[in-house]
């Protein structure tokens, strides 16, 4: 079959402006875009730079865009995308540096914020006999977070990441995950020092799109929000974010339910008055249309003495 | 045809115009709320799932009892609550625990049977897309309308999506725009996040995503937008003007809440759906609206 390729063209070495060049290219109907990729370059433009490695669907490493949607190159068939008449555009990822072609930075994109969370184990001290011996029913739920693979879709899903390049983003938070739950680990408290700070954990806005992504199960939003529930255990450190929290477990365990004047004004901080005048337009106007809740004010809900109860009970039980 | 109505902390909170809006909307179609008074917070993804989980077991036994299925109003209370009793249902052992440890001494006891469902899920499962075009006194014929949809009612799959059929949920609110009689404006972001989870941790990506996302509906041309969740409406309406400043362009879109939308389409005036109470002016919403009656 006959398709034309549109593909998203940089070069560095001649002006560095993106463009597209277009090939009409004929293929077996059972082609993958990599084989068009390949026959492009083989047969009428050599200088066409795109990544390949593992041709399984295993690594990631051939990611780019078809027709918009994040695919491996090398499993996607050229068939699925036809339907619409026989053009393919083919990009690099969404938000990624462009090296040439679709060649991206996998170090920015990626690995560097893998680096940053320590990805590796410091155990606490062996046994006597010299082992750190795990029972097996400990390890299951990390094997499936090591079962990752490094292929970057949960961070081409992330919500945040888009606006955000810097936020460490699910795939380097499931390797901290990874690690922050070995029951070996040595010393939770400094890894959670990176994670939470400015970029980690509490940036993630649990959209739960990386879920979604992940060819492989891995749940990387669950596993951020375990980190978070981790934190929430052992005491936030992020300020801000422990203020906001408290506040909120205070309000609920207190009248079972939110009392969001009161939010927003212990979140920020009740003597942070930079931070307090900040919220003052926006307080001005949703007071006059009759929409600011009035903080302190907040009734008790029926019930809400059994809330407590659940609430404190819970935080016992897992202390 | 009853539920145990769950309105959340905000509809009343944050968002006054929610709630009234609301029932008035549920009474018009005949809908009946036995409203959940003694029941909690759900946690909404900020208080941990150990906490969380009791909470919503008991709200959950408590509309069992009842014998009632849950309707919300918001996104947000429907994720934590499906996430919640998704656990609950496919696991007897945990549940087990939650009963004998947290519930019982209430005497209460989840038995794994509550459905929890959105107003906006309601509408297409239960009441019926028929019957609601049988009861549409004003269409809202040249509105131009961008859904937003906020994550919770969308993701994860397994607790929101779990069958194929179901996936449809993903389109609900496209959909509707359309059946109300109005022109959707469609827009890359509508499943996205709105930025309100991080509204305190990082302040200027969750104003750059509200910025995003009205920023793209107001430039496909669409005169409002409208969700089904209360904590988008505070993010993508009460910060709109701070995103503005901090995006540096003027955007002045309007954001409904799903029951004023439904409530204008079944004939209700802007005032009685408290359009005023709203941060971004809704005059062209209005001016719109008053052209068709
Ligand atoms: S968590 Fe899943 S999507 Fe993310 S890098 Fe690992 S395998 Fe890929
Ligand atoms: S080359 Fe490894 S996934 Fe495509």
């Amino acid at each position: 079959m006959e398709v034309t390729f549109k593909i998203y063209r940089k070069d560095p070495e001649k002006d560095g402006k993106p463009g597209r060049s277009t090939h009409a290219v004929n293929i077996p109907a059972d082609a993958t875009v990599l084989d068009g990729l390949l026959k492009i370059r083989d047969e009428s433009d050599p200088t066409l730079a795109f990544r390949a490695s593992c041709c399984r669907g295993y690594c990631g490493d051939c990611m780019i865009r078809v027709n918009g949607r994040a695919r491996f190159s090398c499993t996607a068939k050229v068939s699925a995308f036809t339907e619409k008449g026989p053009e393919l555009s083919l990009d690099p990822l969404r938000i990624v540096p462009v090296i040439k072609d679709l060649v991206f930075d996998w170090d920015a994109f990626m690995w560097n914020k893998i680096k940053a969370v320590k990805p590796w184990l410091e155990p606490a001290e062996p046994a006597s006999d010299g082992e750190n011996v795990v029972p097996d029913a400990q390890m299951k739920d990390l094997r499936k977070a090591m079962s990752c693979y490094y292929c970057g879709m949960c961070d081409e899903g992330c919500t945040v990441l888009p606006v955000d390049f810097n936020f460490l983003g699910p795939a380097a938070l499931t390797k901290a995950y990874r690690f922050a739950f070995d029951p070996r680990n040595r010393d939770t408290r400094e890894r959670f020092a990176v994670l939470e700070g400015p970029k980690g954990i509490w940036d993630c806005v649990h959209c739960y799109e990386a879920d979604e992504h992940c060819p492989r199960g891995i749940e990387p939003t669950k596993r951020i929000i375990a980190l978070r529930d981790l934190a929430f255990k052992m005491g936030i450190k992020n300020e801000k974010v422990a203020r906001h929290h408290q506040s909120f477990a205070a309000s609920v365990k207190e009248s079972g339910w939110l009392d969001e004047g009161r939010l927003a004004i212990e979140s920020e901080g009740l003597t942070n008055i930079k931070g307090l005048m900040k919220l003052l337009p926006t307080a001005a106007k949703a007071m006059m249309r009759g929409k600011a809740p009035l903080p302190y004010l907040h009734a008790k809900r029926p019930g809400a003495d059994k809330i407590k109860k659940i609430f404190e009970k819970g935080e016992q039980e897992t202390k | 045809m009853k539920y145990a109505f769950y309105p959340g902390c905000v509809s009343r909170g944050g968002c006054p115009e929610l709630y009234p809006s609301a029932v008035k909307v549920s009474a018009k179609l005949g809908i009946d709320l036995d409203e959940l008074k003694d029941v909690g917070c759900t946690g909404a993804g900020v208080l941990p799932q150990y906490i969380s989980d009791p909470i919503n077991a008991r709200t959950f036994a408590k509309a069992e009892e009842l014998g009632l299925p849950v309707m919300t109003i918001c996104s947000t209370c429907q994720g934590v609550m499906s996430q919640a009793n998704y656990r609950l249902k496919g696991d007897p052992e945990y549940r087990a625990k939650i009963n004998r440890e947290y519930l019982a001494e209430e005497k209460l006891e989840y038995k794994g049977t509550t459905e929890v469902k959105h107003l906006l899920w309601v509408l297409f499962e239960d009441y019926g897309i028929e019957r609601l075009k049988s009861l549409l006194r004003r269409p809202l014929k040249g509105l131009r309308v961008a859904p937003f949809y906020g994550c919770y009612i969308r993701r994860p799959p397994e607790a929101i999506t779990p069958t194929k059929e179901l996936n449809r949920r993903k389109n609900y609110l496209d959909e509707l725009i359309g059946i109300l009689g109005a022109e959707l404006t469609d827009i890359s972001g509508k499943g996205k996040c709105c930025g309100f989870p991080i509204l305190t941790a990082n302040e200027e990506n969750s104003l750059a995503m509200v910025g995003k996302h009205t920023g793209e509906a107001k430039e496909k041309g669409a005169d409002c937008m409208v969700t089904p969740c209360p904590l988008c409406h505070l993010n993508l309406d009460g910060n709109q003007p701070r995103a503005e400043a901090q995006e540096g362009k003027e955007i002045g879109l309007p954001i409904l809440h799903l029951p004023q939308f439904l409530g204008l389409a079944l004939g209700f005036d802007p005032g009685e759906m408290n359009l005023k109470r709203h941060i971004v002016p809704t005059q062209t919403v209005e001016s719109k609206v008053s052209m068709l009656t």
